[in-house]
């Protein structure tokens, strides 16, 4: 016996949308870094890129936007403790 | 035994006391595990990044890293294809999907192994230099870890073979595709961290 999925069997269409968007991005990202932006902009713009890509997967290919709220905040909170120790690493 | 204490034993046993699946849980503990292991190698790097200064990362081959972050990306609609299809009670089509994020996966691998190759003969070595360390050990697990998925994938393939999938059936495709696509949000954050930023 398993959890009824909150997800219909056939959603191919939005998840070849979502990979659309995610090399979009990714294009973006390459010529954002190539392009003259400077730091701290580029970093700001990079990162927001990355983390929407990243926030694209965890969505919609691992079913967190329909799936139990648990799951994103077990996934989520490991996230923002990550952040934190990557601006103290960067600022000490 | 009342009402209530045998349904709760019923949840139990079927792995659903908590309201949800103990594999997928599982998983998604794992996963959060992980996500403190890849912090603490990223963190050191971007510590090193910005105290030491990185110009070997100049040598980075900017374009060659993004074709290859998007193997990865098109391994991650392989594997939400393959879930998709199996839930829609399509056996040999998530075996294809499954085949196609292995190749994918090996592509990725083979990339990654002759970038090492490339910095290697630049004279960027694991212990040359403080960027060689940092930046082998995170590229490298993040590989090791990229490895693993393609055997679970061949694991997750074969088992789909044998009729172990069914629309009703699919827990261990999705705990798998789980995985995988942790690993893709863990390149695409490194990909933007290591090659991007200056």
């Amino acid at each position: 016996m398993q959890v009824p999925s909150a997800q219909p069997a056939r959603r191919w269409p939005l998840y070849l949308g979502v990979f659309l968007v995610l090399i979009l991005l990714t294009v973006i990202e390459i010529m954002v870094a190539g392009s003259g932006v400077t730091p701290p902009a580029l970093n700001v713009i990079l990162l927001a890129l990355s983390f929407s890509k990243a926030g694209l997967v965890a969505a919609f290919y691992m079913h967190l936007r329909g799936d139990h709220r648990l799951y994103t905040a077990i996934f989520v909170l490991p996230v923002l403790l990550l952040m934190v120790f990557a601006v103290l690493s960067v600022l000490i | 035994m009342s009402q209530q204490a045998m349904t709760h034993a019923e949840d139990y046993s079927a792995g659903l006391a908590l309201g949800v699946d103990h594999r997928k849980i599982g998983m998604w503990l794992f996963i959060a595990s992980e996500v403190m292991f890849f912090g603490g190698l990223i963190a050191t790097y971007l510590h090193y990044k910005y105290t030491l200064g990185f110009p070997e990362a100049s040598r980075l081959n900017i374009v060659a890293v993004g074709v290859n972050t998007t193997i990865l990306l098109t391994s991650s609609l392989a594997v939400v294809m393959a879930l998709s299809s199996i839930r829609a009670g399509r056996s040999g089509r998530m075996s294809v999907f499954l085949l196609l994020t292995i190749l994918l996966g090996a592509t990725f691998l083979t990339g990654q192994a002759l970038e090492f190759s490339h910095l290697y003969g630049e004279g960027v070595t694991l212990t040359g230099s403080v960027f060689g360390s940092s930046f082998f050990t995170l590229t490298g697990f993040h590989g090791l870890h990229v490895l693993a998925g393609v055997v679970w994938a061949i694991v997750v393939l074969v088992r789909g073979l044998r009729r172990a999938f069914s629309a009703e059936r699919n827990m261990g495709v999705e705990v798998f595709g789980l995985y995988w696509h942790f690993v893709d949000i863990v390149w695409i954050m490194l990909f933007t961290l290591i090659y991007l930023i200056p």
